[in-house]
């Protein structure tokens, strides 16, 4: 056969790729060619690249050994570009593109001569089995400073260091049956689903749907397996009721058939999206499938035999041979011989007889193979070697020999004198393992099955199996079992399914498997050169032994002590073997030892894929208020409550000293606004407080019941503070009520309890008391809130408005309605200041012309815009509490010393009221609110300080308190603080300290916690 | 009677009065923009602002039969069900088994709530307007429903979905009332201050179909 010049390995005609069409790539800054078709490994293969990587631990070279999910060694970095670059990229998995740029994972400066391979001799020295589950007992101090070397010694690939330009998506969807694996049984079950009219959604990670008929040898109705799984899949493209993806990976099995399927939308057309009509689609999308049953045809791995020098490269699993040379018309190499305990394998050796290339030798662990496949190698002239296994692969770089021998697999001996073949390529197959993860992610815990020498998935109700994923091989019976499986899904769904033709298979003998997994050596495991288990982890058969040695018996922890599996393969290719070599070790059987579970992902998914268009500018949501525009026109700087964005401060210009316009910092910003308020007229935004309408005959009773205090004498067009309590007395939540008519209020919370304290109100009307008649509806959004406040604002106010404000007629704590602006309003006389306030209540979307006309008759008054920052100083000046920054869930009203705000003596009890009763609440020693007055009025206490009454006492000191507000007062002209002291109520005068990380102990005195105008006069003017 | 307060929050229009109205998307068309729909647009976004909002909440008999008497239009008989009188001008949609959205022309409302509070009489119940915090966008076009999938995780599929069907469900990281008035046409109810977050994801989200925005 001729040989393509450029690739030496390509096979002149054959595969699944289009030889018409060239694709340049670079690995390891070497360029190649391949073919449209090709992933990035058959592309390396056909241009005879035997090196892709570095071993993670001994640094030994490592060629490419599979041709899917399950490869452990062809990690490569992705990306010509930083922005582009993706770590630990499957080559196996990885369409090829032109222009693609590879790297190897591991291996400075290149994987042919590699710095690290020495210091890999020595690897294991370093870092026996064991290592990992060791440093983790160890300090874990130390942990970080290993890590950091490790990880750079090994290279786990590296994120981008750049702004991704590509965008990510999520889709919901929602299916009657969901089909995991486009093979065979995947085929015939979705066809049959969408027959009886079922949502179907059929997935399959490969660049092709097809699996295992992409690349068999058997005919589907006298034909090759693909033209018929080709003529299936259109089909069901043409139905309506059929969601196709492909290059979709069902990476994770969550709870009630919540699957999350992964699909890779660009990554075969280039290392970012490419821009269609100037618009750059979405690189990975994550649908997020709700699927009524599913259906799981997710295939099987092929396993590799444990021997000496396996992990060289051209060491191969069979099936990937096969793949390789039907898929993508590529020959890994020229000699094979191929090491086997089943028939199915010898399609490897076949297929490579069929490009024309040597086949060495077939070295079958049975005595007496005697399937159809078996004949038909003899048949070809190929020699075939029973009763015996590959020992040993020779060479370096690259296999150059294969020691075999006969052997007793159940003795673990070799029986007979060791026969060197020359050969290339190493080819071996130990069976056939179902794909089970997304089964165990289930929580099902998978069952060890004789027959198929296998795992095979438990399965919880709604999910099935069918086909080679519940290990049913045979072509014929996997068609059948996914159409049944079906049929099965469809019919608990009490949908019936359609009949559909499966195609014709010709029936084929196949001779019994035995079971082998580590092939004997003539020197014991630990002495053997290394076989490996875990390509990914360099775990050994003799790692695993000596963790079984050092007294590790359950599967679990040998797997932590090994690190068996923990690559980002997850040990797809060498966990059953691993549990295989365990379970001889220990002399038990597998099914005793039993098998580690697997966790989602099933293979790696990127950040962006899971966070979708949940990132950047649509991370969270933003809340504004109807005047938002306004502020950020006015240059606010803006501060996030919840979700809400407040203005926080609103800096000005002003001249410095040298004559330069500058900015106002955040105190000097603070300081003014708060002036303004105190000395003139401020304005807040004031919208963000929720705002909860009760309407009822029982509403003033409710009111009772969730608030501490009274409400029954509450009057139409009064006001009132209340202060509610969680059912353990401790306040949850404060705010005013408005009476609005006999059976109608107004309630207020804070801005961050709005949601919470509306659920509330629900949880106790629906559970405890839907005798009352009442409803609440939240009307937060409907209003918007100005508070307009300082000694000017009747002033101004009385310029826009209808409503009488006289001082006797709209009294403090009273609310009245009329125009302002022009625009009907609520504005109710109530302060968070301490000054003179009215908060004006428009509907929102008059909003900003009220605002606007404020400002517009405000300039004479100076009305300034404040903040929260200066709402803040503002009203701690006057000791009024922000639950949640002054409160934590273990204060009552009485440690806040608001005894007037409890009515002990309501006829109907309410909540908290119990718990405020007991004894410990009751206690006198409580950590109360007191107000603490730094004997330096420059120092501004930090918030959260520990208060000690003995800054000399050893350390620990006892601490008796804390700050839970302190800034700085510009009228006060010292700083000033809420804090909580134990017994704070009777220690007014003391003075208490409170130490600093720096060493300073600042000093502060037990005052009041209302620091200004005690007797209320302002806010009554 | 229900001795509630009732308080119409609407400036009385006179004489070309100044009143500048605004609604929730006023900032958002302003920083983010309005794309205008192109040949090969595929979903288009129309808000329509300033329509009368009421939530009714009672018993379902009595609400029903005030609606008859003073809207026109009956409750829906099940629950996640939405009603329209022919013009589709006012709906009614079942939001909870003792709560209900009536939606109809701006204006009307306040006359709406005091014909059904006389019509209701003793009964139990309240009617909340919510006008100024919520506005209503239409999703239409072939690319609708995909949108709609990016951003719900509820089974919008016609077989689960049809017409005359509305929910509250999660919407991105917000909530929003869904509902579909017609074959062609989706409802979001959104509330005021999550507008511009759901604008800005809905443009993100329809910027693979050319969204265009209307009106």
């Amino acid at each position: 056969m001729t040989r393509h010049t450029q690739q030496p390995n390509r096979l002149a005609r054959g595969g699944r790729v289009d030889r018409s069409r060239t694709l340049n790539f670079t690995f390891n800054g070497k360029r190649y060619q391949g073919h449209a078709g090709d992933t990035l490994a058959s592309a390396l293969l056909a241009n005879g690249v035997d090196i892709v990587n570095r071993s993670f631990k001994y640094s030994r070279p490592r060629g490419i050994v599979a041709a899917g999910a399950e490869e452990p060694n062809a990690l490569v970095q992705l990306g010509s570009t930083e922005a582009a670059q993706v770590p630990n990229v499957r080559a196996t998995q990885q369409a090829l593109f032109d222009g693609l740029t590879a790297q190897s994972t591991n291996g400075w400066p290149n994987v042919q001569r590699d710095v690290m391979s020495l210091v890999g001799k020595l690897g294991g020295r370093f870092m026996p089995p064991g290592f990992y589950y060791k440093t983790f007992m160890a300090p874990a101090s130390l942990w970080m400073t290993y890590e950091k070397y490790i990880r750079k010694g090994a290279g786990l690939g590296r994120s981008p260091m750049e702004r991704d330009p590509d965008s990510y998506d999520h889709l919901h969807q929602h299916c009657d049956l969901l089909v995991i694996g486009a093979g065979p049984a995947g085929l015939a079950a979705a066809l049959t689903a969408a027959h009886g009219g079922a949502r179907v959604i059929l997935c399959d990670e490969q660049e092709e749907m097809g699996g295992s008929l992409l690349d068999s040898r058997e005919l589907l109705d006298h034909q090759p397996a693909s033209q018929w799984a080709g003529r299936v899949v259109e089909e069901l493209a043409g139905l309506d009721n059929v969601t196709l993806l492909p290059r979709t990976t069902a990476n994770g099995y969550h709870d009630h058939h919540f699957v999350t399927l992964h699909e890779r939308r660009t990554e075969h057309l280039g290392e970012t999206a490419p821009r269609v009509d100037g618009y750059r689609p979405a690189r990975s999308r994550m649908h997020r499938v709700r699927a009524g049953q599913v259906l799981l045809t997710t295939g099987a791995l092929e396993r590799p035999l444990v021997y000496a020098g396996n992990d060289v490269p051209g060491n191969l699993v069979a099936g990937a041979v096969s793949t390789y040379i039907r898929r993508y018309g590529v020959v890994p190499g020229n000699q094979l011989v191929l090491s086997t305990s089943n028939d199915h394998a010898y399609r490897a050796a076949l297929d490579w007889i069929d490009a024309g290339r040597e086949v060495v030798a077939i070295v079958d662990a049975r005595r007496n193979p005697d399937g159809e496949l078996v004949e038909q190698a003899r048949a070809r002239g190929i020699r075939v070697i029973t009763g015996s296994a590959v020992l040993e692969a020779q060479g370096s770089s690259r296999v150059s020999g294969a020691r075999v021998a006969t052997i007793d697999a159940k003795a673990f001996k070799v029986t007979g004198q060791a026969e060197i073949l020359a050969c290339d390529t190493i080819a071996s197959s130990g069976g056939y393992s179902p794909v089970i993860h997304l089964a165990s992610h289930t929580g099902a815990r998978p069952a060890w099955d004789d027959e198929i020498l296998g795992f095979v998935p438990s399965l919880v109700a709604g999910v099935y199996a069918a086909g080679s994923a519940r290990g049913i091989h045979d072509l014929a019976e996997g068609l059948a079992d996914g159409s049944a499986a079906a049929a099965r899904a469809l019919a608990a769904l009490g949908r019936s399914a359609g009949a559909i033709e499966l195609p014709q298979v010709a029936a084929r003998r196949e001779g019994a498997a035995s079971a082998l997994y580590q092939v004997p050596h003539e020197k014991p495991t630990l002495r053997a050169p290394k076989q490996f288990v875990d390509l990914q982890n360099d775990v050994t058969a003799a790692g695993i032994e000596l963790a079984t040695r050092e007294g590790f018996e359950s599967i679990e922890h040998v797997k932590r002590y090994t690190a068996m599996g923990f690559g980002t393969d997850q040990g797809k290719l060498g966990n059953i073997n691993g549990m295989a070599i365990a379970a001889r070790c220990l002399g038990k059987s597998i099914p005793e030892v039993g098998t580690t579970v697997f966790r989602p992902n099933y293979t790696p998914v990127t950040f962006g894929a899971i966070a979708g268009r949940h990132c950047r500018e649509l991370f969270e949501p933003e809340r504004y208020t109807a005047m938002h525009q306004w502020h950020v026109e006015h240059g606010a700087e803006f501060e996030e409550v919840g979700q809400w964005k407040r203005p926080w401060y609103f800096p000005q210009k002003r001249r410095a000293e040298n004559g330069e316009q500058r900015m106002e910092t955040m105190d000097e910003a603070v300081a003014r606004e708060c002036l303004a308020v105190r000395e003139a007229v401020g304005i807040l935004d004031a919208s963000t407080l929720g705002k909860i309408d009760i309407q009822g005959p029982d509403a003033r009773e409710f009111l009772g019941r969730v608030y501490t205090n009274k409400w029954a004498k509450l009057a139409p067009g009064r006001v009132r503070y209340g202060l509610m309590c969680k059912d353990d007395g401790m306040v949850m939540d404060d705010g005013t009520t408005s009476c609005l008519a006999e059976n109608h209020f107004l309630m207020t919370t804070s801005t961050g309890g709005a949601a919470a304290v509306l659920e509330w109100l629900e949880i106790w009307h629906q559970t405890e008391w839907p005798e009352l008649d009442v409803y609440f509806t939240s009307v937060t959004d409907h209003w918007a809130t100005m508070t307009v406040t300082g000694p000017e604002a009747r002033k101004l106010l009385a310029e826009i408005t209808d409503i009488d404000l006289d001082r006797e007629s709209f009294k403090f704590m009273d609310w009245r309605e009329g125009q302002v602006a022009g625009v009907p309003a609520r504005v109710f006389r109530i302060s968070f200041t301490g000054e003179l306030a009215y908060e004006i209540n428009v509907q929102a979307n008059y909003a900003m012309h009220v605002w606007k006309t404020l400002f517009a008759h405000g300039e004479k008054y100076d009305l300034t815009p404040y903040g929260t920052e200066t709402m803040h100083v503002l009203r701690a000046e006057k000791g009024f509490i922000i639950a949640g920054q002054d409160t934590d869930g273990s204060v009552t009203p009485e440690d806040l010393g608001m005894h007037w705000a409890i009515g002990y003596d309501k006829p109907n009890s309410w909540i908290g009221k119990r718990a405020l009763t007991r004894s410990d609440t009751k206690r006198s020693d409580r950590k109360q609110m007191v107000g603490l007055k730094p004997k330096d009025p420059k120092v501004v206490l930090e918030e959260g300080a520990q208060i000690v009454l003995d800054p000399s006492h050893a350390i620990p000191m006892p601490m008796v308190g804390h700050v839970t507000s302190s800034y700085y007062s510009p009228t006060l002209e010292s700083g000033f603080a809420l804090a909580v002291v134990k017994g704070g109520h009777q220690k007014m005068g003391d003075t208490v300290y409170l130490p600093m990380v720096d060493g300073q102990v600042h000093e502060a005195e037990i005052v009041s916690p209302i620091f200004l105008d005690p007797k209320g006069e302002r806010q009554n003017v | 009677m229900s001795n509630a307060q009732q308080f119409d929050t609407r400036p009385v229009v006179d004489n070309e009065s100044e009143i500048a109205v605004e609604s929730p998307l006023a900032f958002s068309r302003h920083r983010s923009g309005a794309p205008k729909a192109k040949a090969d647009t595929r979903v288009t976004v129309r808000e329509r602002a300033f329509l009368g909002h009421l939530v009714l909440r009672g018993g379902a008999i009595v609400l029903d039969e005030a609606l008859r008497e003073v809207v026109g239009l009956g409750l829906p008989g099940e629950p996640l069900g939405l009603v329209q009188d022919e013009g589709g001008k006012r709906s009614i949609q079942w939001i909870s088994p003792d709560e209900w959205l009536l939606i109809v022309p701006g204006g009307e409302e306040f006359d709406i709530e005091r014909r059904l509070r006389e019509a209701l009489g003793d009964a139990h119940f309240s009617i909340s307007n919510v006008g100024g915090g919520q506005t209503v966008l239409e999703l239409s076009g072939e690319a609708a429903r995909e949108v709609l999938m990016k951003s719900v995780s509820y089974d919008v599929h016609p077989s689960h979905f049809p017409v005359g069907k509305g929910v509250t469900t999660v919407f991105a990281k917000s909530t929003v009332v869904l509902r579909r008035p017609s074959e062609e046409r989706w409802e979001l109810v959104i509330r005021r201050s999550f507008a511009d977050y759901l604008y800005r994801w809905i443009l993100d989200a329809g910027a693979e179909y050319t969204i265009g925005v209307e009106g």
